[in-house]
């Protein structure tokens, strides 16, 4: 289940992370600092990523709000489904970072890790199935063309099977994803263990 | 920055809603609430990035920065939505020439260029924006918390446009069946 899958730069191996700024020194953090630091996750104390944001602490706890209840909250779309739409905008966008974390969570969910392998080869041509297939391109188009998304991209989806509450928690997918990518990209670098 | 975003969360209030023309009849609009988390920390989040109190990066400087990449990505609904507050809080015309219609060097100050150009950057192609790209931003004379700030407004901004445009999708089949 865990095999290591590596194409195009992109990797599901586990990675570290380094801000190119400073971080906030966790010796000095307000009260209001460290509860947004507990509620956004429980690393976050000692990651880089959430000690570099925390700098602005009230639109990390937002952020965190959103991310969580999109990514995590039961009913509508599967969990794996949701990763699988983060992994495919987060190979878009090139966070290799992103992508390694978030293929890593679509295997544990899915027990499966055929889609990933061509999510990181191609994904304009990736999903082992009509419905995986739909979902890759629905985030594929939101991603590259957000000023062009018509009722045709809504209806492809709904033709691979999914109802609206599953439409909704694709959007909510891909679209935290062009936010979670932005940061994770622009902010810092991922550490490779074994290179 | 607490007064306005420890305010209950109002859906009659909320600007995703607005923006993609949902009102509480449409299916779209029930299929979107019954997220309500998820939309009221979008809406807290916009609140916080545009609260006048946030320290760091002026609301002119914010709303400039999101004139612009709702003019590249293209939007048009966030475009003006960005432009009326722009309007609103007075700022000078020539600065939002700029964020609507010119380009980053054209800016009236070093610090909103290089502003403009890490937007850009992120906007079009976020792979551009490496550590030269993040330094220029520190180089121009910002903070790091200010730079925490641009860079989360950007990216929140490249969220709400995402979202607001797949309801407008959404809507659209929603009235065409």
């Amino acid at each position: 289940m865990s095999r290591i899958i590596e194409s195009n730069g992109f990797t599901n191996e586990t990675l570290g992370w380094d801000a190119w700024l400073d971080v906030v020194d966790l010796e000095r953090v307000t009260p209001e600092q460290m509860a947004v630091l507990e509620e956004s996750h429980p690393q976050a104390k000692v990651s880089d990523y959430y000690l570099f944001l925390v700098h602005q602490p009230e639109i990390l706890r937002q952020r965190s709000i959103a991310f969580n209840a999109i990514m995590y909250a039961p009913g509508g779309m599967s969990r794996a489904e949701r990763e699988l739409g983060a992994t495919v905008v987060s190979r878009l966008n090139g966070c290799v970072y992103c992508a390694s974390v978030h293929a890593q969570r679509y295997t544990q969910l899915a027990k499966q890790d055929e889609v990933i392998e061509q999510v990181f080869d191609d994904p304009y041509t990736a999903g082992t199935t009509p419905r995986e297939q739909a979902i890759a391109r629905f985030s594929i188009a939101i991603t590259e063309r957000p000023g062009a998304i018509t009722a045709d991209d809504i209806r492809d989806l709904k033709e691979a099977g999914l109802n609206d509450a599953e439409v909704l928690d694709l959007l909510h997918s891909d679209a935290i994803f062009a936010w979670a990518n932005r940061l994770m990209l622009n902010l810092g670098e991922p550490v490779f263990p074994s290179k | 920055m607490q007064t306005s975003t420890s305010h209950a969360y109002d859906p009659a209030e909320d600007l995703v809603d607005r923006l993609a023309g949902l009102s509480p009849e449409s299916k779209t609009y029930q299929t979107r609430h019954e997220r309500a988390k998820v939309a009221a920390a979008t809406q807290g989040s916009y609140n916080t990035l545009f609260s006048p109190e946030l320290p760091g990066l002026t609301l002119d400087e914010r709303l400039l920065v999101a004139l612009y990449a709702s003019r590249l990505t293209p939007s048009d609904s966030l475009a003006a939505h960005y432009r009326e507050r722009l309007v609103e809080s007075g700022t000078e015309a020539e600065w939002i020439r700029v964020a609507e219609s010119g380009e980053p060097d054209q800016s009236p100050t070093t610090r909103l260029a290089a502003m403009l150009e890490f937007t850009r950057k992120l906007i079009r192609n976020p792979v551009e924006g490496d550590r030269e790209a993040l330094l220029s931003l520190t180089q121009a004379g910002l903070s790091t918390p200010e730079v925490v700030t641009l860079s989360q407004l950007i990216a929140f901004l490249s969220y709400q446009v995402r979202l607001v445009a797949g309801l407008q999708a959404m809507k659209a089949l929603e009235e065409s069946v």
